[in-house]
């Protein structure tokens, strides 16, 4: 980066101005400084995404012989099968949690029919803030899952970017704040979106696989808590739920998918939800989505609640809002985010785990001490 | 060094609530050896490998019974003699004779040492004493294994092999007597058993043979038992490798319903599990030459969800304790029924032949009780199955006991007159299998 503050940087990709000290082109999510930078300076945000349960090497997908069974807790032998129950042991990409502050954890698993978890998870938490992305990569594009992690982290990495400890922090009244949000969902669906083509041409110039005919794509969805506000953005299927403990539940994004414009037009959501084509997404992030603006809604709580971000692997399970309130309340009686999360797994995993899961939570106060 | 290698056969797709898992694990040994090797035998160097000298053992015990006189007494002589000139120089030794008491023959009754090592000397001492041997008394098997037992006892050998003769059944003493020893002796030596001519009992050299991890054969004319013992010895001294376990881990809350050697031969290892650790058992297999055994293990797991994986068993061979090689039998549930019907050709086949054995012998049990009817329903049902498996020696054996109406559907009828001697054949040989062609 410029060693002058205040000279503006120019994006390397679309050319727009950024300000000052700026990490992504609030345009198109660029990485700024990110290729011509001293590898060696620190890095602007100096807020880590740790401390995670079990972080994961997205180079190495491979089977860990270290991590014990999930199904017994058994140790996985040298053959990759538990030496006490015979599960197959977990790859760290199949099977991964995250913990990034004690009221924000979350869950990603392969579920049981899917050969590979092709959903990825990225948290971060600090303070009264929280950011939360979860990718669901394409099933019928090759490599969805080495997208989907990418899109994640690099979404998580822009809204870091913007949160209170970060380089261009979202401050002011809510109203400001809401609109600041917005506009950091978007530079981080961008970034996602650039991430995932970085990804396939990578792919590409590795394998040689040809991006054009089937590249890696997945969905986009994210929530950041600031304070006393909740900001949703997303692209495709996956979801955001507010789930207060008492006053009615709700979806807060709305699926860019064949059965929401369904329902849209009238068609009953039990009907549209279980047709065919139902989970035919109609926004995507992949080198062949139309634009990576991920819509956002926001809202302000006014009572306690559970945030839930989540992939169709769990929702297609529990679709409706008010039930799902009812079931993430049942599991998270004990008000920890992470054994709550896994048991939203696990629930999925018995109703037959036909897809990858992935469940996110937070636990939103409505008064700051709460969360301290 | 000997080289174990397992390869699992089986179709690892199982329908929706399916629970038993079926798979042909074959085991193949390479680089065994030779037993007790001294550069004496041909193509036998002295190899550390091997088991070594002086560390493997030679028994044989032939009958001296009164029924034995005549060309049969002459015959197992010479073959006794032949067997002495196949054990090669460093394998401890011993002759005996077995009447109703076992005696030892060679070294001689007086001598200090229940063995000797095999020497040129000794061999044609040895060779001497056989041929004093004569037929006289009557037949107490038991007593021979526990000679043979007491002798092997004072000897440090890894491996101890007992060739067994006999004309006759057991009959000078309880058959308790002798299903006691067989236990008593289990687990001390192998021993291979042959019965010449027809007047010995199949069942009664089956129960020992099967026991002390040899097998059971007929030797029809007596002057065929010099080659036979000749090819025993010479099977035994080609095993290299002393002592080996089959292993077999099922997971938690599984239960192992059977596990069964189905070549070359059928013996059904599962009475003789010793545990290993709670979810390990062990199987005996005895002393191992370069060969290929294959095993039949079938597992009954709980039912997983449509979709999920899971190891089912663990086929290991283990020698001294420390397992040489590992096969994976697995179970993946699954709704394409084009996946779960497939049934795995090696475990159709295997147990096709599995079947075939004791349709035999249960015919033939039943044919000598007197119950044609069931023995009509047992032999043809073991005639369609010899077909379909594409077992021809069992099928020219069984035509010389049942006329065969229709192959296929297993309709025969008794013949009359048969000889005894074909009879024992089809007996002796109903557990002997043929290999599963694959492609």
């Amino acid at each position: 980066m410029s060693a002058d503050d205040s000279v503006l940087v120019r994006c390397p990709s679309c050319g727009e101005n950024a300000p000052p000290r700026a990490r992504f082109c609030e345009n198109c999510g660029t990485p700024l400084g990110a290729g011509e930078a001293d590898p060696t300076a620190p890095s602007e945000v100096t807020l880590d995404a740790a401390p995670t349960v079990l972080d994961l090497d997205p180079s190495t997908g491979e089977a860990s012989a270290r991590r014990p069974c999930a199904a017994c807790g058994g140790t996985i032998a040298d053959d990759g099968y538990c030496a006490e129950c015979g599960a197959p042991g977990q790859s760290e990409r199949d099977h991964f949690e995250e913990r990034p502050a004690g009221w924000v954890a979350g869950v990603c698993d392969r579920g049981v029919r899917h050969a590979r978890n092709e959903d990825a998870m990225a948290l971060a938490a600090s303070g009264t803030f929280a950011a939360l992305v979860v990718c669901d990569g394409v099933s019928s594009a090759p490599d969805s899952d080495v997208a989907s992690l990418a899109a994640s982290r690099a979404a998580r990495d822009v809204l870091l970017a913007y949160g209170p400890e970060g380089s261009s922090p979202v401050e002011g009244a809510t109203s400001r704040r809401i609109a600041g949000w917005t506009d950091a969902m978007v530079a981080a669906s961008r970034a996602a979106g650039q991430a995932v083509r970085g990804a396939a041409e990578q792919l590409a110039a590795t394998k040689g696989t040809n991006v054009a005919e089937d590249p890696p794509s997945c969905t986009f969805v994210a929530a950041v808590v600031d304070h006393d506000l909740v900001v949703a953005g997303w692209l495709g299927d996956s979801r955001v739920y507010w789930l207060p403990d008492a006053g009615p539940a709700e979806q807060l994004s709305v699926d860019d998918s064949w059965a929401q414009e369904m329902i849209a037009a009238g068609v009953p959501r039990a009907q549209a939800e279980t047709s065919p084509q139902a989970h035919a997404i109609t926004r995507w992030l992949g080198p062949d989505a139309p634009d990576t603006d991920a819509r956002c809604a926001a809202t302000v709580p006014s009572e306690p609640g559970w945030l839930l971000v989540c992939s169709d692997g769990l929702w297609n399970y529990c679709s409706d809002a008010h039930e799902m309130g009812d079931l993430v309340r049942r599991f998270a009686a004990s008000g920890d985010p992470h054994t709550a999360s896994a048991a939203l797994v696990r629930w999925a995993n018995a109703q037959g785990g036909r897809d990858n899961i992935t469940a996110a939570l937070a636990r939103v106060a409505t008064t700051v001490t709460e969360q301290r | 060094m000997a080289e174990f290698s397992a390869e699992v056969f089986q179709n690892e797709f199982l329908s929706d609530g399916a629970t038993d898992v079926h798979a042909i694990v074959s085991v193949t040994c390479a680089g065994a050896g030779a037993a007790g090797a001294v550069g004496v035998t041909a193509g036998a160097s002295a190899t550390t490998d091997a088991v070594g000298a002086g560390q493997v053992a030679e028994i044989v015990a032939v009958d001296t019974s009164g029924s034995m006189q005549g060309r049969n007494m002459e015959a197992a002589k010479h073959a006794a003699a032949v067997a002495v000139d196949q054990i090669p120089d460093g394998t401890l030794f011993a002759i005996i004779g077995g009447s109703h008491v076992a005696t030892r023959i060679f070294p001689y009754p007086n001598a200090r040492v229940p063995m000797v090592a095999m020497e040129p000397g000794a061999r044609n001492e040895a060779k001497r004493a056989i041929s004093t041997m004569s037929a006289s008394g009557g037949t107490a098997i038991s007593t021979w294994l526990r000679l043979a037992d007491d002798l092997f006892a004072t000897v440090p050998a890894a491996q101890k092999h007992l060739i067994l003769l006999t004309d006759g059944k057991n009959e000078s003493e309880p058959s308790m007597h002798l299903d006691r020893m067989i236990a008593d002796v289990t687990g001390h030596f192998q021993c291979d058993a042959r019965g010449v001519g027809d007047r010995w009992v199949v069942e009664e050299l089956r129960k020992i043979s099967t026991a002390l991890l040899g097998t059971v054969d007929l030797i029809a004319r007596p002057e065929d038992i010099a080659e036979d013992f000749a090819a025993l010895v010479r099977k035994s001294m080609a095993r290299g490798v002393a002592s080996v376990d089959l292993r077999v881990w099922a997971p938690q809350g599984s239960q192992v319903l059977f596990v069964k050697q189905v070549a070359p031969e059928v013996d059904d290892l599962t009475g003789r599990r010793t545990e290993v650790n709670p979810l390990t058992s062990a199987y005996p297999t005895g002393a191992w030459a370069d060969e290929t055994r294959d095993y039949h293990v079938a597992v009954r797991v709980a039912s997983k969800p449509v979709g999920s994986e899971q190891l089912a068993a663990r086929v290991q061979v283990a020698v001294g304790g420390e397992v040489q090689a590992s096969g994976l039998v697995k179970a993946k549930w699954s709704d394409d029924s084009t996946l779960t019907a497939r049934i795995s050709p090696e475990v159709a086949h295997y147990t096709g032949q599995a079947e075939l054995a004791s349709a035999i012998q249960e015919g033939l049990a039943a044919k000598a009780s007197g119950d044609e009817a069931t023995a009509t329903v047992k032999l043809g049902r073991a005639v369609q199955l010899a077909a379909e498996t594409g077992n021809e020696e069992a099928t020219s054996r069984l035509r010389k006991i049942v006329e065969v109406e229709n192959e296929e559907e297993g309709t025969v009828r008794l013949k009359r007159n048969t000889a005894k001697l074909d009879e024992m054949a089809l007996d002796t040989a109903s557990t002997k299998t043929t290999r599963v062609r694959r492609a």
